[in-house]
């Protein structure tokens, strides 16, 4: 497979199809919204085609920083507390047999195939004043004035949390399910107990995977924007909501552009730490992980 | 030791369950909603006139059918381009250079406001107004790399020598992608196909940039629904739109199971 009169032959015509395909349609349209950010909207609304950085000098006014950093925040906070729930979901899925894996498994991709927006609608009726969650609590007598959290931050939080579970919990599975047996095995017939094999034996070999698998929900939630719009409102903007904001309300296409620039600077320095920490060859495996 | 080790920790085995349990609250409870009379108020009595009352909407069914257009069509789209590029590059694929890595990565990796405020300042640029076609397109755009991956996954698969011996019985390179390679990456294909759909058919930020003034898809009115406020039509798609999820699961188990079961046997 690998010979070199292989490897020499030239890249076929199929080939090509699909990567002039990404070239157009991801490459140059990225391209352009970057190009975009080096322009300047002149007071007229039309845009002046001279370099500037101006849009980035202003992007790091307090405001935006501020939102830049909540949005990193609430993203880390709710990928550890999906990874908090979901490592134990997927641990007991991988470990149990026969029909009860298989329901687990059907109850765990009913909500995972349902509509996204549908799921948010769940959420925002559950959790809004006149909700499930109030209607319960105002009747036993718990609280006398509905709990506000829809359009708060733990509405985001819980948002977060509910939409991408399902999305961390398959691939800890898989690299769960591709653990050899006989290595928890081994552990054991050398003498080790349950949470020294657990430690010493599963973590290290599937450490990757999951790492994998959080930066996949992880880089998704720092792009978010209907979370915070539906659930959080205006107040709790993630860097998404401002970039339309500024495209269509705004109108101020150049600096719209210039926050998404930030938005890829900040993806490009999460898979550089992430690069930076695993070894080679363990991101190729990883991403098996996270799509299988 | 066989015995302890099968037994889940009572600990881990609560929070699954609790887990699970809080995944369907939001699910059940707009079902539930929709067989209320007001459906914010518990004891407000049964009633099947919202269920009812969704399949006299017309409003609902052109979405509806959008959606499913630029499912078929968008699929098909990117299994044709993922497919190309899977048997175009998968020899190559262990020494690609990493800037054609990076390109295929890109939009898997690149978060959707960003891919459809992109398409969308693209388009315009170009010109090209924007509508059913552009949706198509732009789905396609992002799904073609997830079944580029699939189709991968599909050919490390397939043994190299069947093309050998194709080869040393006289086939011609044509005969043999016709004869051998394609029946066996069909099935990838298929999956593929399966997930671009379920990709475009789900999406909302991309169609929401790129649809224009138009075009409505199903989950474009679902947020437009949910923007006026309570619409007891929306609980009603809801519950259908669950009912037909929890279908597609149910097949799709039964048929791994059935498949498993002729193996087998």
């Amino acid at each position: 497979m690998n010979t070199p009169l292989k490897s020499s032959k030239p890249i076929p015509l199929t080939a090509l199809v699909f990567i002039g395909w990404l070239f157009l349609m991801t490459f140059i349209p990225f391209l352009i919204i970057l190009g975009m950010s080096f322009l300047e909207r002149t007071p007229l609304g039309t845009i002046s085609f001279h370099l500037s950085f101006n849009n980035y000098l202003r992007s790091f006014q307090y405001i935006y920083i501020k939102v830049l950093l909540k949005t990193v925040w609430l993203a880390l906070v709710a990928t550890l507390s999906c990874l908090a729930i979901g490592f134990p979901v997927a641990y007991y899925l991988a470990r149990s047999r026969g029909w009860l894996k298989q329901l687990g498994l059907v109850l765990l991709f009913i909500p995972f195939w349902t509509n996204f927006i549908l799921r948010v609608y769940g959420l925002v009726s559950l959790l809004g004043n006149h909700g499930l969650i109030n209607q319960l609590l105002l009747e036993w007598g718990l609280i006398k004035t509905p709990l506000e959290i829809l359009y708060t931050r733990t509405g985001v939080y819980l948002g977060l949390l509910y939409n991408y579970l399902p999305f961390l919990v398959v691939p800890i599975f898989s690299s769960l399910e591709k653990l050899d047996p006989a290595l928890r095995e081994a552990g054991f017939d050398l003498g080790a107990n349950r949470i020294q094999v657990f430690w010493k034996v599963v973590v290290p070999n599937i450490k990757e995977g999951v790492f994998v698998g959080s930066l996949f929900v992880f880089i998704p939630m720092l792009g978010e924007y209907v979370i915070p719009d539906l659930l959080g409102g205006a107040k709790e903007a993630f860097l998404g909501n401002v970039m339309v904001s500024q495209f269509f309300v705004m109108q101020d296409w150049p600096f719209g552009s210039a926050i998404a620039g930030m938005l890829s600077l900040l993806l490009l320095i999460t898979l550089w730490i992430q690069t930076r920490w695993s070894r080679i060859g363990g991101f190729r495996n990883g991403i098996d992980n996270a799509k299988s | 030791m066989e015995l302890t080790m099968r037994k889940a920790n009572p600990f881990v085995a609560t929070i699954f369950f609790i887990a699970i349990f809080l995944l369907y609250t939001p699910l059940f409870y707009l079902i539930l909603q929709t067989f209320l009379n007001n459906p914010y108020d518990l004891k407000s009595g049964f009633t099947f006139r919202w269920l009812l009352k969704l399949f006299h909407s017309p409003s609902l069914l052109e979405p509806l059918m959008n959606s499913l257009e630029i499912g078929v069509l968008s699929a098909s789209l990117a299994v044709t381009v993922g497919t190309f590029g899977a048997l175009g590059l998968f020899e190559f694929s262990a020494l690609l250079p990493t800037t054609i890595q990076s390109l295929i990565m890109l939009p898997i990796l690149l978060p959707e406001v960003i891919t459809g405020l992109s398409l969308l300042l693209f388009f315009l640029l170009l010109h090209i107004e924007l509508g059913f076609a552009t949706v198509v397109v732009a789905h396609a755009s992002f799904s073609a790399s997830f079944v580029y991956f699939i189709m991968l996954e599909q050919l490390k698969k397939l043994d190299p020598q069947m093309a050998e011996v194709a080869q040393d019985l006289g086939a011609k390179p044509h005969q043999i992608f016709w004869k051998v390679t394609l029946p066996n990456i069909l099935p990838g294909m298929m999956g593929g196909w399966l997930l671009a759909f379920t990709l475009s058919f789900d999406d909302f930020l991309i169609s929401f940039f790129t649809s224009g003034a138009g075009l409505t898809t199903l989950p474009l009115k679902i947020y437009s629904l949910m923007r006026i406020g309570v619409t007891p039509e929306l609980n009603g798609l809801s519950f259908l739109m669950i009912c037909i999820s929890t279908f597609l699961v149910l097949l799709l188990v039964s048929k791994e199971q059935s498949r498993k079961w002729v193996l087998r046997g």
